[in-house]
C-alpha cells in the first residue's frame, strides 16, 4: 500500500463523509435541528480536515476549518441554525465535493471555483461575525484570534518529517500543579520545535476568566526521532487533564503502513493491529475503547473502532485503512483455512494417480522384501506400507465432498413438481454432510432426480386418498444420507401408499417377465420395477412416463458400483436404498489366474469359490449345490492357451443385479486392493474388462467388467439354443 | 537561579540518592524526613517542585500534600508521589488531593529526573 492508495482511500472516505454530511443537512431542514445532526455534521467537516492535514490539501483543510468554526458555534448554543445557514452549509458540502473531484484528478491545489469559495467563505465567516454577546469584550481578542486560527491550520497540517501535537490542557492543569510550559519545554528535548501555535480560542471574557483556570491549547511541530509512545509518555502526567493527540509525520504514515503490512497474518483485532504497527499507543487505545463503550451505554450505538480514532485524530485515516486491509487479509485467509482451498481437480486427479502408483510400488517393494528374506528390511517396508495407506486414504478423501451438494437441488425440484401434481409435500433433508467421491456425486445427481419424482408422482398418494387413509394431508419425502461399513448409503423414502405388489406381478406377468405361477418374495417384486420397459402407473404421466424407467436409474448406479433395493409397506411408504462405494479409484479386487494372465474381480460381486468339477459341457451350465448356473471360461473368453489335461480349474461365481454367473479360472490368488487404472486405448473395444491394475511385482493385471461378463453369458446361452435364460435367484 | 526541589522521605538513603542525581541535575535541593517536617519548611520558603514519599512516620504523604495544597504559596506546585506497585488505593487517595504525577518505588534515578524535567524547567 502506497500513498496514492491512501489518497484514494481519502478521495472516497471524504466522499461518504460529504454524502452524510448532506443527509444530516437535509434531515434538519425537513425535520428541524438536533444536537445529534448538527454534531455528525461537525464531525464530519472536522474528519475531512483532519485527513486532508495529511496531505497538505492546504484548500480543504482551511475551508472546513471555516464550516468547523461555524459548526462548533452552532453546537455550542452560541449561534442559531438558520435556514440561511444549511442552505449556505448545503452549498459548501457541493463545493467541498469538487473539491475533492479535484484531489482525485491530481489537481489539488488548484481551486475549481474560486468566485464561489470567497462567496461562501464570505458568507461562512460573517455568520462568525454576526456571533451574538460575549463578543463584545472578547471582541479585539477573536479578531486577533480568528486569522491566525486559519493560519494555524494551514501549518499545522503533518508535513513530511514533523510530528503534529496537538494539546488541549483541561482548567485544572494549574491546580494540579502542571505547568503547560514545562511540558513544551520538555519536548524540545527530544526533538526541535519547528512550530507553535496557541490556542486561545477557550480564553473567556475577562468577566468569566478565572486566573487559575488554564484555557489553553497548543499546536505544535516537532522534528524528532522518537516513536510515539515516547512522545506520549511526555505528556503522562496530564493524561487525566488535557486532551492529547499526536499525529506522526507524514513520512511515517508510510512506515506504518509498512509496519503493519509486515506483520504476521494472525486472528487480530484492529487496535492491536494499529498498536503492535507502533501507530497507537496501549492507552490511546484504552481511550477510544472506553469513547466507544460510552457511546454505546449512551445508546448510542457503537461507533466502529476506526471511525473513532480517526475523527479522535488518533490515527491517520490511511493507516486505518491498512489495518483494516491487515485485518480482511487475516480474517480472509482464516476464513479459507477453516473453509474450503480450492484446488483444480486436475491437480488432484494427478494426486491421487501418484499415490495410486505409491501403492503399486510400495507393495513391490514390500514383495521384494519378502522374498529377499531379509526381515529388518521386511520391516521397514511394511512400516512404509502402512504410511502409504493412510496417505492413500487421505488423498481418496480430498475428492470426497458432501452429498448436500446434490441434495441442494431437490428443494426447488420438489416444490415444482408437488406444485404441478397438486400435492402438498415436505422434503426433510438429513445426513447433507456426508461425503462422497465427487465424480459419485456429479453421476448420482439424475438417478436419484429420478427416484424423487417418482416418489412425489407414484409413491405420494393424492390428498383424498390420504385424508381417506387417515394420513396427513401433506405428504412426505425424505432425503438421507449415511456412512456404512466402506459404502455411503442414499436413502429416499416417502410416506406415500407403498408398492402394490400384486399389480407389480400383475404387470410382469402381462409382459412375459415372470412366468404366471413363479414364486417370488415381496422384495424379489419390488425389484422387477427396475426391470426395462417396466411402468405401473395406470396414466402415464408428463413427470414419471418419460420412458426413462427404474432400469436406467439401476443400471447408472451400477456404473457406480452401486446398488438399489426397495424396502415397502402398503400404504406406509417406499423407501429405496441406494448403496454404493465410497471412491471410484479403488477398489478390493478378488485376484485369480488363468494361464500366465491375471485378472481381478470386484470383490463386492463375488459370492463363492468353487471346484469346478463338472466338465466342458456345450450347455455351459453347471450344477451348482443343486441349482443350474450359467458359467463362463475366462480361457475361452479372453482366447488365453489351454491348459495342460487334468488341470485343476476353480469356480468363481459372481453376482451382478439378481443374475449369478460362473467364471472358470485356473487358479484363486487372493484378496488385493486395486488402483484401477484406465484401459489403453487398444483395449477399449474389448468386451469384458473394466480397467486395468498393476500388480505389486509390477505386471498388469485385467479388471472383469462383471455385468458384461454375465450378458455375453447370457446372449450365449440363448445362441446355443439352450433355451436357458440367466436364472433369477 | 535553579530550581529547588523539597525531597520528603523517611529514608536517609533515598534522601541521598536522589539529592544527588538531582543537584548533579542543576537543582537545589533540600530535604525533609517526613509530612511533618517537609510542613514545618514549607513555612516562608517557595519551592519549584516537591517529591513526597507516602508512607512515612508522624504525617504521611497524602495528608502532608492536603495541607500544602492548602497553602496559597504552594497551590500551584507540582508534586511528584513516591509509589509502589498496585497501591491504587493510596493513589486515588492522592489523586483526589491533586496528584497527578507518580513515580513507582523501586525506581532508577534517571526515571525520576525525566519525571521533574517534564514538571519544572530547570
Amino acid at each position: 500500500m502506497d500513498l496514492s492508495a491512501a489518497r484514494d482511500a481519502l478521495v472516497q472516505e471524504s466522499r461518504e463523509l460529504i454524502a452524510a454530511m448532506e443527509a444530516a443537512l437535509l434531515e434538519m431542514e425537513s425535520e428541524g435541528p438536533s444536537l445529534e445532526r448538527v454534531n455528525a455534521v461537525f464531525r464530519t467537516a472536522h474528519t475531512i480536515k483532519g485527513s486532508a492535514g495529511l496531505f497538505a490539501l492546504d484548500l480543504i483543510v482551511s475551508f472546513t476549518h471555516v464550516m468547523e468554526n461555524v459548526l462548533d458555534r452552532v453546537r455550542n448554543d452560541s449561534l442559531p441554525l438558520t435556514p440561511d445557514m444549511l442552505s449556505t452549509l448545503l452549498r459548501s458540502g457541493d463545493y467541498l465535493s469538487r473539491l475533492i473531484d479535484a484531489v482525485e484528478a491530481g489537481l489539488e491545489n488548484e481551486d475549481p471555483d474560486p468566485a464561489h469559495r470567497e462567496s461562501l467563505l464570505a458568507s461562512l465567516n460573517q455568520m462568525l461575525g454576526n456571533e451574538p454577546e460575549a463578543k463584545e469584550a472578547a471582541s479585539t481578542s477573536l479578531q486577533t484570534t480568528e486569522a491566525p486560527v486559519e493560519r494555524d491550520d494551514n501549518s499545522a497540517k503533518v508535513s513530511n518529517k514533523n510530528w503534529h501535537l496537538s494539546l488541549r490542557f483541561g482548567p485544572d492543569v494549574l491546580r494540579m500543579g502542571m505547568d503547560p510550559m514545562s511540558f513544551i519545554h520538555y519536548l524540545g528535548r527530544l526533538g526541535r520545535i519547528v512550530y507553535l501555535y496557541t490556542i486561545t480560542d477557550h480564553i473567556p471574557s475577562a468577566s468569566e476568566f478565572d486566573p487559575e483556570s488554564c484555557y489553553l491549547g497548543f499546536e505544535i511541530d516537532l522534528l524528532a526521532d522518537v516513536d510515539k509512545q515516547t512522545l506520549e509518555n511526555v505528556f503522562e502526567f496530564v493524561r487525566d487533564d488535557a486532551k492529547v493527540r499526536i499525529l506522526p509525520p507524514r513520512a511515517r504514515v508510510a512506515d506504518y503502513i509498512a509496519m503493519i503490512d509486515a506483520q504476521p497474518e494472525s486472528r487480530q483485532r484492529l487496535g492491536d493491529i494499529l498498536v503492535a504497527g507502533g501507530t497507537l499507543t496501549q492507552h490511546e487505545l484504552e481511550e477510544v475503547l472506553a469513547l466507544q463503550a460510552g457511546s454505546a451505554e449512551a445508546g448510542q450505538g457503537t461507533p466502529r473502532l476506526g471511525e473513532l480514532l480517526i475523527q479522535e485524530q488518533m490515527v491517520q485515516a490511511p493507516v486505518v485503512a491498512a489495518a483494516l486491509s491487515k485485518q480482511r487479509q487475516g480474517e480472509e485467509r482464516r476464513n479459507h483455512e477453516q473453509r474450503v482451498i480450492k484446488v483444480e481437480a486436475s491437480k488432484l486427479d494427478s494426486l491421487i494417480n501418484l499415490v495410486g502408483e505409491l501403492v503399486i510400488a510400495s507393495a513391490g517393494a514390500r514383495l521384494l522384501a519378502d522374498r529377499s528374506k531379509n526381515a529388518v528390511l521386511s520391516e521397514a517396508l511394511g512400516e512404509v506400507g502402512g504410511l502409504v495407506e493412510q496417505i492413500r486414504d487421505r488423498a481418496l478423501n480430498l475428492r470426497m465432498i458432501p452429498i448436500g451438494e446434490v441434495f441442494q437441488r431437490f428443494p426447488r425440484v420438489v416444490r415444482d413438481v408437488s406444485q404441478e401434481l397438486g400435492k402438498k409435500i415436505d422434503l426433510i433433508i438429513t445426513g447433507a454432510d456426508t461425503e462422497l467421491d465427487k465424480s459419485m456425486v456429479e453421476k448420482l445427481s439424475d438417478p436419484l432426480l429420478h427416484i424423487v419424482r417418482n416418489a412425489i408422482d407414484h409413491g405420494i398418494d393424492s390428498m383424498d386418498e390420504r385424508e381417506a387413509a387417515g394420513k396427513p394431508s401433506t405428504g412426505q419425502v425424505r432425503l438421507n444420507a449415511y456412512h456404512e461399513s466402506g459404502c455411503i448409503v442414499i436413502e429416499i423414502g416417502d410416506d406415500g401408499r407403498g408398492l402394490d405388489t400384486a399389480r407389480i406381478r400383475a404387470k410382469a406377468i402381462e409382459r412375459g417377465m415372470i412366468a404366471p405361477d413363479a414364486a417370488l418374495t415381496d422384495a424379489e417384486i419390488h425389484q422387477l420395477i427396475f426391470a426395462p420397459g417396466f411402468s405401473t402407473a395406470a396414466e402415464v404421466t408428463n413427470l414419471s412416463g418419460r420412458g426413462v424407467g427404474m432400469d436406467v436409474v439401476k443400471r447408472s448406479l451400477e456404473q457406480l458400483r452401486g446398488e438399489i433395493e426397495i424396502t415397502s409397506q402398503k400404504g406406509v411408504g417406499t423407501t429405496f436404498r441406494i448403496r454404493l462405494p465410497l471412491t471410484l479409484a479403488i477398489i478390493d479386487g478378488f485376484q485369480v489366474s488363468v494361464a500366465d494372465s491375471v485378472f481381478v474381480i470386484p470383490l463386492d460381486m463375488v459370492v463363492e469359490c468353487a471346484d469346478m468339477t463338472a466338465s466342458a459341457g456345450a450347455q455351459r451350465i453347471i450344477n451348482l449345490r443343486g441349482d443350474p448356473l450359467p458359467y463362463l471360461r475366462l480361457r475361452e473368453i479372453f482366447d488365453l492357451p489351454a491348459a495342460p489335461a487334468g488341470m485343476r480349474e476353480s469356480l468363481v461365481v459372481v453376482e451382478y443385479g439378481h443374475h449369478r454367473a460362473g467364471l472358470v479360472v485356473d487358479r484363486l490368488l487372493g484378496e488385493f486392493q486395486a488402483v484401477i487404472k484406465p484401459l489403453g486405448q487398444l483395449f477399449r473395444g474389448v468386451k469384458g474388462l473394466g480397467g486395468s491394475t498393476i500388480l505389486g511385482d509390477g505386471s498388469v493385471a485385467l479388471i472383469l467388467d462383471v455385468p458384461t461378463l454375465v450378458a455375453v453369458s447370457n446372449e450365449r446361452n440363448e445362441h446355443t439354443g439352450s433355451g436357458n435364460r440367466l436364472l433369477s435367484n | 537561579m535553579s530550581k529547588t526541589i523539597l525531597i520528603v522521605d523517611d529514608s536517609f538513603s533515598l534522601r541521598q540518592t536522589l539529592a544527588i542525581a538531582l543537584r548533579g541535575a542543576g537543582y537545589t535541593v533540600e530535604e525533609a524526613v517526613d509530612g511533618k517536617d517537609a510542613l514545618s519548611k514549607l513555612d516562608g520558603r517557595k519551592y519549584n517542585l516537591i517529591i513526597s514519599d507516602v508512607n512515612m512516620p508522624n504525617m504521611d504523604g497524602i495528608s502532608f500534600v492536603k495541607a500544602a495544597k492548602g497553602l496559597p504559596t504552594y497551590k500551584f506546585t507540582p508534586i511528584i508521589m513516591l509509589t509502589t506497585e498496585g497501591d491504587e488505593k493510596k493513589k486515588q487517595e492522592g489523586r483526589d488531593a491533586g496528584v497527578r504525577a507518580w513515580v513507582v518505588k523501586p525506581f532508577q534515578p534517571p526515571a525520576l529526573l525525566d519525571a521533574v524535567a517534564k514538571l519544572v524547567m530547570p
